[in-house]
């Protein structure tokens, strides 16, 4: 079949996957945490049809060769950590890590989750949760009667119990930093895990060793900008359109060959 | 027969080549840092026993298009941009060290500056290592410095430079992997060096592609393959009509 058919044919996909990338981004626009994705496109490998300083005749060479593209593909999608915007919630229980750092969180099968929601709330037990009510790592638990919480920015969590004068220390929130937080997996629900590529988790003080603080009653938005998204969306409309007008030129000349010849 | 139909025939598959070309680049509309091919299609006369014959089409690659594509903003410290002419120099899966415009990096998990396709980014001396850092910063000429992780964020540690060449544009060619590197009979080894190269942190290279420009060159070839298949149907209908004849003389 007419190698045109494939290439085009990549283009499209690749463009595909790209708007699904942005499409996911934009549908995030409002998430806690979220980071926002995009997609790394590559050119496939070219096929060399004829080398490059062969022999055209017995003392002639050729002096450009035949190498043709076979289109293009996304290799991945790479994560941006960029600071999203803090925003001020006066819930108590919601944090922003204002810098680098993750929080973690328990996960039901007891292994650790990260994420940069920070959207925190009360079980029935006390204990701070996220909101599918996993655990934050190391557990706090709040006492009750408690009239007031307040999350120091190095992490120290403190709280006002019977109305008493001296606040009493509940304990510490650590962060996790990664050498590489774009080899992380996003596992959904604002969660991410470690893989070989992150790196080990780096735990540590909130505000030290390159960690970011801690801010009491602020959430930090996605970090998606909506006009780089939809500028996005158009480019990549077009350039789908324009692989598509390619298969249909070359199914067009498939098509007058079997109907000229034969 | 006549061989009109196998001329109108290598007309036909020659422009499908070109047409390929085309595609591919059209296809690269969005990738950063892709350089498009140019197609041309090139008369090779038939030497035969005494002189030539014919001449048959021929699509050839003479080049890639070495203009730079627009700059686009993106913000992140670890893409970078070219600005003007020059290259990045990166390790290939083969060891050897091949060029690239695409500069959307990444450090990967042993601080190894990466390119995002994993090949690992050259600086002075071999690959670029980065130990944990707070603030990364990647100078117009390539120099990148780092506030160390818990650092105090006036210290800037310079680190390495990346190594940017700019090799002439004629000795350098497309291998398969999308890569640029030396032509063959061109000088080998490493490239040198270029202190004149600049580079923009926070932008990325979009393709050099002008999807009109393809298009345009898409339909025109539909049109030449088009009339390539008359020939074909022209010279077909005239061996019928010669069958014909011989039919009629039994």
């Amino acid at each position: 079949m007419h190698p045109a058919l494939w290439v085009s044919k990549t283009g499209l996909s690749a463009q595909d996957t790209n708007m699904s990338t942005i499409s996911n981004n934009l549908a995030n626009v409002n998430t806690t945490g979220f980071k926002r994705d995009r997609a790394v496109f590559q050119d496939l490998l070219y096929q060399i049809n004829r080398q490059p300083g062969g022999m055209s005749a017995e003392n002639s060479e050729l002096p450009s060769g035949l190498q043709l593209g076979t289109g293009v593909r996304v290799v991945g999608t790479a994560k941006q950590f960029t600071q999203g915007n803090l925003q001020v919630t006066e819930q108590p229980l919601d944090m922003a890590v204002d810098g680098r750092g993750f929080f973690q969180v328990l996960m039901p099968d007891g292994s650790i989750s990260y994420t940069r929601d920070g959207q925190f709330q009360l079980n029935s037990e006390g204990d701070i949760v996220n909101a599918n009510g996993y655990p934050l790592e190391p557990n706090i638990n709040v006492p009750e009667n408690t009239t007031s919480i307040t999350i120091g920015t190095d992490g120290t969590v403190s709280a006002v119990v019977d109305d008493q004068a001296n606040p009493v220390e509940l304990g510490d929130i650590t962060l996790v930093d990664f050498v590489n937080p774009q080899g992380l997996q996003a596992i959904g629900n604002n969660l991410f895990r470690e893989t070989a590529a992150s790196g080990d988790p780096q735990e540590g003080e909130p505000g030290l060793d390159g960690l970011g603080q801690i801010e009491q009653g602020m959430t930090e938005a996605s970090n998606v900008e909506v006009v780089e998204e939809l500028v996005n969306m158009i480019t990549t409309q077009r350039a789908y359109e324009m692989n598509s007008k390619v298969v249909s030129t070359t199914d067009q000349m498939l098509q007058f060959l079997n109907q000229n010849v034969g | 027969m006549d061989k009109a139909i196998y001329i109108g025939m290598s007309g036909a598959k020659q422009s499908m080549l070109g047409q390929q070309a085309h595609a591919n680049n059209l296809a690269n509309v969005n990738t950063t840092g892709f350089k498009r091919d140019f197609a041309q299609a090139r008369s090779m006369p038939v030497f035969g026993e005494h002189y030539p014959t014919r001449a048959y089409a021929m699509t050839e690659r003479p080049g890639t298009d070495l203009s730079s594509g627009a700059l686009m903003e993106t913000g992140r410290d670890l893409d970078v941009a070219i600005s003007g002419d020059g290259w990045l120099a990166v390790q290939a899966d083969t060891g050897e060290e091949v060029l690239t415009r695409s500069g959307s990096l990444s450090v990967d998990v042993n601080g190894i500056l990466r390119t995002a396709t994993g090949e690992p980014v050259l600086g002075n001396g071999g690959p670029v290592a980065l130990p944990p850092y707070d603030k990364l910063q990647i100078g117009q000429d390539g120099t990148v410095s780092i506030v160390p992780a818990g650092g105090p964020p006036d210290q800037l540690v310079q680190l390495d430079r990346l190594k940017l060449v700019n090799p002439p544009a004629d000795s350098l060619m497309k291998g398969t992997d999308g890569f640029m590197r030396s032509k063959p009979g061109e000088a080998a080894g490493p490239f040198a060096a270029d202190g004149a190269v600049r580079l923009q942190s926070g932008f990325l290279e979009s393709s050099n592609v002008n999807a009109v420009e393809e298009m345009i060159a898409n339909m025109e070839l539909a049109r030449q393959y088009e009339m390539q298949v008359k020939v074909m149907r022209t010279a077909q209908s005239n061996s019928e009509a010669t069958a014909r004849l011989l039919q009629n003389l039994g």
